[in-house]
């Protein structure tokens, strides 16, 4: 670019040094990766990359995972499933809470209705 | 010195004195610890006033404070539904570059759906469930907390596709204006985009992954958004910001996008399931063969007003994943609205306030009264 052969070249600039030669290849470059990128082969290779990472690293996950849960039941403590258990319950707790919630706002907009009649007012007030 | 008229000049050699050279290994040494700074450091997003109205599990509905008088505000109420492997805040990036503040100020009373991030508890959850429980539930607390009884949708990414279905099965809730933006919807051709290249690869197995760990973690996915554009992703960005590093402008604006890129999720494994399986593989959406808890999605039964906007150079959604959608939905009063720019860029980039933005807004605006 005619903006860099301006100024003057320092070679304590270790950005400058290079800035020309980056600029003129990297257009290439990125192309060139993004076509090879959408070429099947890559796809079958990464998809079969991963498939052997998950694969191979499977015993040894569960290894770990069995290991784990033995060493929190002899300590008395609750494992990652158990844990998981509960957060499941929780959500479903929140869901019926949910469903009180939308009842209760039913129920407060019914009465706003019968205080004033024609007038049917939002449950403005009724923020969690 | 270089003759100012010589512009092409080659750059001439000049050998620095021992003070030049001091002077210019510390401002190399500055510079190096600024980028330092910006690649490893958070900037604050996400700053726009906003109060929670509702939550369920990880998912939390907030409603941002509004700066227009009531009797200015718009009467239809924007709800914004973000994709579920990231944060929204780049709906808010910065004080004066968001999104939440351009319509907050054009009078919109805003809600946002952060879906949140998902746990290991979370691991089973699918698009049935985001459609018809949290979506639903969080619509109806949205709709009691501003006491509309129409409202409109915006949905970006895969909160898009979450909205669209939403949209198509409960097209009778007072949903009426749906703004879809880098909707990924419709999956035929298998050669658009690396994402539909890679998925649709009879090597690529999701259900291992999901299988073996649970819920895919954000840096599986951050990696693989990455990879689309790997030159740009990761060498191109930080580049980008060396040669700018002087620019406190630019700096800001780089330096608020990768602390938003940074700040990766992990993906519920059902949703990642289904969305390889039953989407980019078998196109079910638009085969209308796709069945969301029992109950059969038609497009054609999705009546809003519809806004679609495309990025033309999207990498993540080609603009083909979002166009044929318009023949199929039965709404009435629908465009698309195309935009030169990336997944991202279109909304959150430099040019987005003055193309953008103001279009949504003043389509909007004409049907939100």
């Amino acid at each position: 670019m005619s903006q860099n052969n301006n100024e003057t070249f320092n070679p304590f600039d270790p950005s400058a040094m290079f800035k020309d030669v980056r600029n003129a290849g990297m257009d290439a470059m990125a192309k060139t990766m993004v076509e090879l990128v959408n070429t099947d082969a890559y796809a079958e290779a990464t998809g079969a990359m991963l498939d052997a990472w998950l694969t191979s690293s499977g015993p040894f996950r569960k290894t770990l995972e069995q290991s784990m849960t033995q060493t929190l039941a002899n300590l008395n403590l609750p494992t990652r499933d158990e844990v998981t258990r509960l957060a499941e319950r929780m959500t479903n707790l929140e869901m019926r809470l949910d469903d009180i919630d939308a009842k209760l706002d039913d129920c407060l907009r019914a009465l706003q209705s019968f205080s004033s009649p024609g007038k049917s007012k939002s449950s403005e007030g009724r923020k969690k | 010195m270089t003759d100012a008229t010589t512009d092409t000049a080659p750059a001439e050699f000049k050998m620095p004195n021992f003070l030049d050279a001091c002077t210019a290994w510390h401002q190399a040494a500055e510079k190096m610890q600024s980028f330092n700074r910006l690649t490893t450091t958070d900037a604050k997003i996400g700053q726009t006033p906003k109060e929670l109205v509702w939550t369920l599990n990880k998912a939390k509905l907030y409603r941002y404070v509004p700066v227009v008088p009531e009797k200015d505000r718009k009467p239809v109420p924007l709800l914004m539904v973000f994709a579920i492997m990231n944060r929204p805040h780049v709906l808010d990036l910065r004080p004066g570059h968001s999104f939440v503040e351009y319509m907050l100020r054009e009078g919109y009373d805003l809600y946002l759906m952060d879906w949140g991030e998902p746990g290991p508890e979370d691991a089973k959850l699918k698009f049935d469930d985001y459609v018809l429980d949290y979506l639903p539930r969080a619509i109806r607390k949205f709709k009691s907390v501003s006491g509309a009884k129409e409202f409109s949708i915006l949905g970006w990414c895969l909160g898009a596709l979450i909205s669209t279905l939403y949209a198509s099965l409960r097209p009778d809730d007072g949903l009426k204006n749906l703004i879809l933006l880098t909707a990924p919807l419709d999956f035929s051709d298998k050669t658009a985009g690396g994402f539909t290249r890679w998925t649709s690869n009879a090597a690529f197995n999701p259900d291992l992954i999901v299988e073996k760990l649970g819920n895919v973690p954000g840096e599986m996915i951050d990696s693989g958004a990455k990879m689309l554009k790997p030159i740009e992703n990761y060498l191109g960005s930080y580049l980008m910001l060396w040669d700018n590093i002087d620019n406190p402008k630019t700096v800001e604006a780089w330096h608020a996008m990768n602390t938003w890129v940074r700040d990766i999720i992990p993906m519920a494994g059902g949703a990642y399931q289904q969305l390889i399986n039953e989407f980019y593989k078998e196109n079910r959406l638009m085969e209308d063969s796709l069945v969301i808890r029992g109950e059969q999605v038609h497009l054609s039964h999705l009546k809003a007003n519809l806004l679609n906007v495309i990025a033309e150079a999207d990498h993540i959604t080609p603009p083909c994943q979002s166009e044929r959608v318009m023949e199929l939905v039965g709404s009435q009063d629908k465009e698309v609205f195309r935009v030169r720019g990336g997944h991202i860029g279109i909304m959150a980039g430099r040019g987005a306030e003055k193309t953008t933005w103001p279009h949504i807004e003043s389509w909007l605006a004409a049907r939100s009264s």
